[in-house]
């Protein structure tokens, strides 16, 4: 009898218990994946990437204007072409309250570039984020990066490799680093429930963030969780019962229910990635720059942004981002289907021409909308939808003999630098090079541009190949859409980010 | 016992052809995971031949192949490429979750087909009879997706009577004994954690147990139907028997036979299922995992997680013809 007494207090304890810890301040964030690991050297992914930042911070970071300022490190100067000087600052806690120092950001350095450093004999696959980097030293409280040649845009590089303990990581090992985390971050980790969700606790120790990023201190929330909910109408469905109080990657045509909540509101923000569809430039049709450029007369971007993507893009005429570095203002191509079939007939088309346009299963609405204004000037473009994995195999840029026509496709491109979506979607060969372009003007121009260490030259140089692909069309630039995000109307502090990072650390409810 | 061993050896070529397709339609897809992991940066070709020599991607098919089984043998089935821990860690991680939700799936089905077919068989042409069988064809056809979502809108956004998604909340963690919560928050005393954990889920579960409540329905109502026409049960009726008794003692126990093979074997199905309505559900378990692990090609998971998926099949087929021999004393394995 006296267990079944203690049972039923137990129960009772049990019932009451939780409602007290309801009273914590808590946000949950809905988000579409969930980490692959919490060791910030070992993996490529963005999503991780998301969730590992409110845990570690970075030696740099970026403020809401996407400008990078320092963050660990209390200034960074470059000294000259290949040296870069960071002052580490002092009074940083880890988690477990040991003082973080120059030298663990030396150590972090290494793990990711020096082969073989990540542990257990291994590489980390974030080696190539950092490109050249070739040594790090310490001298006081500074760490000097050394590059193996010049390489301008390390520092934009950096806000997404976050510092790591020294000691933690010889302690617990790159086994251990995959599950536990000693951070420096706003928030600890309190339980990752693999799969489900992954739980953290404000951080008291925290020594305020970046001081051009105010307000700086503490997390102003008690507790946030990441609930994972990669189904896109459970995760709005769970945004509008109130399960969680922000989603990513919110669909557009979920935008008038979240708004008719009176609970809930829509977030957008520019986002980094910009589509645009790959013409085959050395198949017989797209090899004609006539051609090329009448499909570009013949898309009527403003209307596809408007009524398809709910006018949350903003439409782009080269391959960069209005916000990116070395962006300008490009001539544009008019909705003009006139012109479109008059060029169409000087290269040997008039009565138009019948061509294939691949896409991914996420974008066949879009793509079908495409495809029939593209119809109305005589480009005649069956839709065809396959698997990611498998398009960006036949548009392969090392298959020497290309098979498609057009391929509806996109370059992310979170560090704003043309240098990390230029290059690949442009130069002769290049792995991102679906259009199979090859321009030897245009690689002089790129590969100088990305060792050109005066910020106002390089700037220049990437216009100037901007204007090149302007005119010559290997691709029909499209648009750069805005990352769009539901949020709950008792979130106050917290906006989306350009990097598509969610940063808890200012966020508070109500 | 021979047969039984017999049987257990019988899973060896099974597993080897197995393993032997999934590697090569792996193999076969289109796709490279080097590719999908390095996704939207500039990399020179020296790193992206790093990465894929590290991952063994660089060596021939038949090599691969064979380092495979050597060490699927010893029970190594290799590392993720994306989670960068083995995959027998990652994939024993999400089981629980997986197999919890089938059983508390096939339990509901079991509940609910059983009575329903045989309602139907005994009421059979009136309104109960159609009801079941109309019921049970609309079971079958609806996809799980659609009807998974429906459930949410109504019991989670509009009645608020049920979470989204997930396992169980914060509020209601209990420290892992089993792997299944349901079990766990019960043997800590934990009853509203039970409860909570309870809620979320019975709407995957009922989602997942559908098409199979559905085709049980049906198979119950034609045993019974079968089972009432017999001589045995004409004669418990002319020796004045109540018609309860012929029922449940006499009709109803050969007529489940067919009802409990049929629901060993669709087992198999919950295991397809799971993939969709975890996702729909946000349920940490493996079917999820497989799908998010085929659109980024990796391997390794994959192919562990599809011999896991053979191994329980051929075990459950086993299972049934236990069960056959153990209902049905008539037949011998």
């Amino acid at each position: 009898m006296g267990n079944f007494k203690n049972l039923l207090f137990a129960s009772a304890l049990a019932v009451i218990l939780p409602l007290q810890a309801v009273d914590a301040s808590e946000i949950r964030v809905g988000f579409t994946a969930d980490a692959l690991t919490l060791d910030p050297a070992n993996h490529r992914n963005r999503e991780t990437e998301t969730i590992i930042r409110n845990l570690y911070d970075g030696i740099l970071t970026r403020d809401a204007d996407m400008k990078i300022v320092p963050e660990i490190a209390e200034s960074f100067t470059q000294t000259s072409p290949t040296t870069f000087e960071f002052v580490i600052r002092k009074g940083i806690k880890f988690h477990d309250g040991s003082d973080l120092t120059a030298e663990d950001v030396k150590f972090t350095l290494d793990r990711l570039t020096v082969e073989g450093a990540m542990g257990d004999g291994q590489t980390s696959p974030r080696k190539s984020l950092l490109g050249p980097l070739k040594s790090t030293a310490v001298e006081g409280n500074k760490v000097i990066v050394t590059l193996s040649e010049p390489w301008p845009i390390l520092p934009a590089m950096l806000p997404v490799q976050e510092v790591v303990s020294k000691a933690f990581v010889e302690k617990v090992g790159t086994a251990g680093l995959a599950t536990q985390v000693n951070g420096n971050g706003p928030f600890k980790l309190t339980e990752w429930r693999k799969g489900d969700s992954i739980i953290m606790e404000r951080f008291d120790g925290y020594y305020g963030g970046a001081t051009d990023i105010p307000p700086v201190g503490k997390a102003c929330v008690d507790r946030v969780i990441f609930k994972v909910i990669p189904e896109t109408a459970s995760r709005v469905a769970a945004l509008l019962s109130g399960d969680v109080d922000i989603i990513n990657e919110l669909p557009p045509f979920s935008i008038a229910q979240v708004k008719s909540n009176p609970n809930t509101e829509v977030m957008t923000v520019n986002g980094t990635r910009s589509f645009f569809i790959a013409l085959n430039n050395k198949g017989k049709v797209f090899g004609d720059i006539k051609v090329r450029q009448a499909v570009a007369y013949a898309l009527d971007k403003k209307l596809i942004i408007d009524r398809i993507l709910g006018g949350n893009a903003v439409s782009i005429d080269g391959i960069l981002s209005p916000a990116a570095f070395g962006a300008s203002k490009l001539p544009a191509h008019d909705y003009d289907p006139q012109k479109a079939k008059a060029l169409l007939a000087e290269a040997g088309y008039p009565d138009g021409i019948d061509v294939v346009i691949d896409t991914e299963g996420a974008y066949k609405d879009t793509v079908q909308a495409i495809a029939s204004v593209l119809a109305k000037s005589g480009i005649r473009a069956k839709v065809e939808v396959s698997e990611s994995a498998i398009l960006k195999a036949k548009w392969d840029p090392k298959d020497e003999n290309p098979k498609g026509d057009m391929y509806f496709t996109s370059w992310g491109n979170g560090s704003l630098d043309p240098y990390d979506i230029f290059l690949p979607t442009h130069r002769s060969g290049d792995r991102g090079n679906s259009a199979h372009y090859a321009n030897p003007e245009l690689d002089k121009l790129l590969d100088q541009a990305s060792s050109e260490l005066d910020t106002a030259k390089r700037a220049g140089l990437y216009n100037k190949a901007e204007a090149i692909i302007n005119a010559d069309l290997p691709y029909v630039y499209l648009w750069v859409p805005q990352d769009i995000y539901g949020v709950s109307k008792r979130v106050k502090g917290w906006k989306p980010s350009a990097d598509s990072r969610i940063n808890l650390h200012d966020a508070c409810v109500e | 016992m021979g047969r039984f061993l017999e049987r257990l050896l019988q899973l060896i070529p099974v597993l080897l052809g197995v393993s032997l397709i999934v590697f090569l339609m792996l193999a076969l897809t289109p796709g490279d995971p080097v590719e999908i992991m390095i996704g939207d940066q500039n990399m020179t070709a020296e790193q992206e031949a790093l990465l894929r020599s590290d991952l063994g991607l660089d060596r021939p098919l038949p090599e691969r192949f064979l380092n495979f089984l050597g060490n699927a043998v010893q029970g190594d089935f290799g590392t993720s490429y994306f989670h960068r821990r083995p995959v027998s860690e990652v994939i024993s991680e999400r089981l629980p979750a997986t197999i919890e939700l089938s059983l508390v799936a096939m339990l509901i089905a079991l509940a609910t087909a059983i009575p329903l077919g045989v309602a139907a068989a005994i009421h059979k042409n009136t309104i109960i009879d159609r009801i079941a069988t109309v019921g049970s064809l609309f079971g079958v056809s609806l996809p799980g997706f659609w009807f998974g979502i429906l459930l949410l809108m109504l019991f989670a956004v509009h009645l608020r009577l049920l979470p989204v998604s997930g396992r169980i909340g914060f509020e209601s963690e209990v420290p892992s004994v089993t792997g299944f919560l349901l079990i766990d928050t019960l043997l800590q005393g934990r009853f509203s954690a039970f409860l909570d954990a309870l809620k979320h889920i019975l709407l995957p579960a009922i989602t997942l147990g559908l098409p199979m409540t559905a085709i049980l329905t049906r198979v119950t109502r034609t045993a019974m139907l079968e089972v009432m026409r017999q001589d045995y049960v004409a004669f418990a009726e002319a020796k004045g028997i109540s018609r309860r008794r012929i029922l449940f003692r006499h009709a109803l126990k050969n007529a489940l036979i067919p009802t409990v093979s049929v629901a060993a074997i669709e087992t198999g199905s919950l295991l397809g299922g799971n993939m969709i309505v975890e996702t729909v559900f946000g349920w940490p378990g493996l079917g999820r995992l497989v799908v998010e692990s085929i659109f980024v090609r990796n391997y390794p998971l994959v192919q562990a997680a599809v011999l896991l998926y053979a191994v329980t099949y051929v075990l459950m087929n086993f299972v049934a013809d236990i069960l056959y021999t153990v209902l049905n004393p008539r037949v011998k394995l």
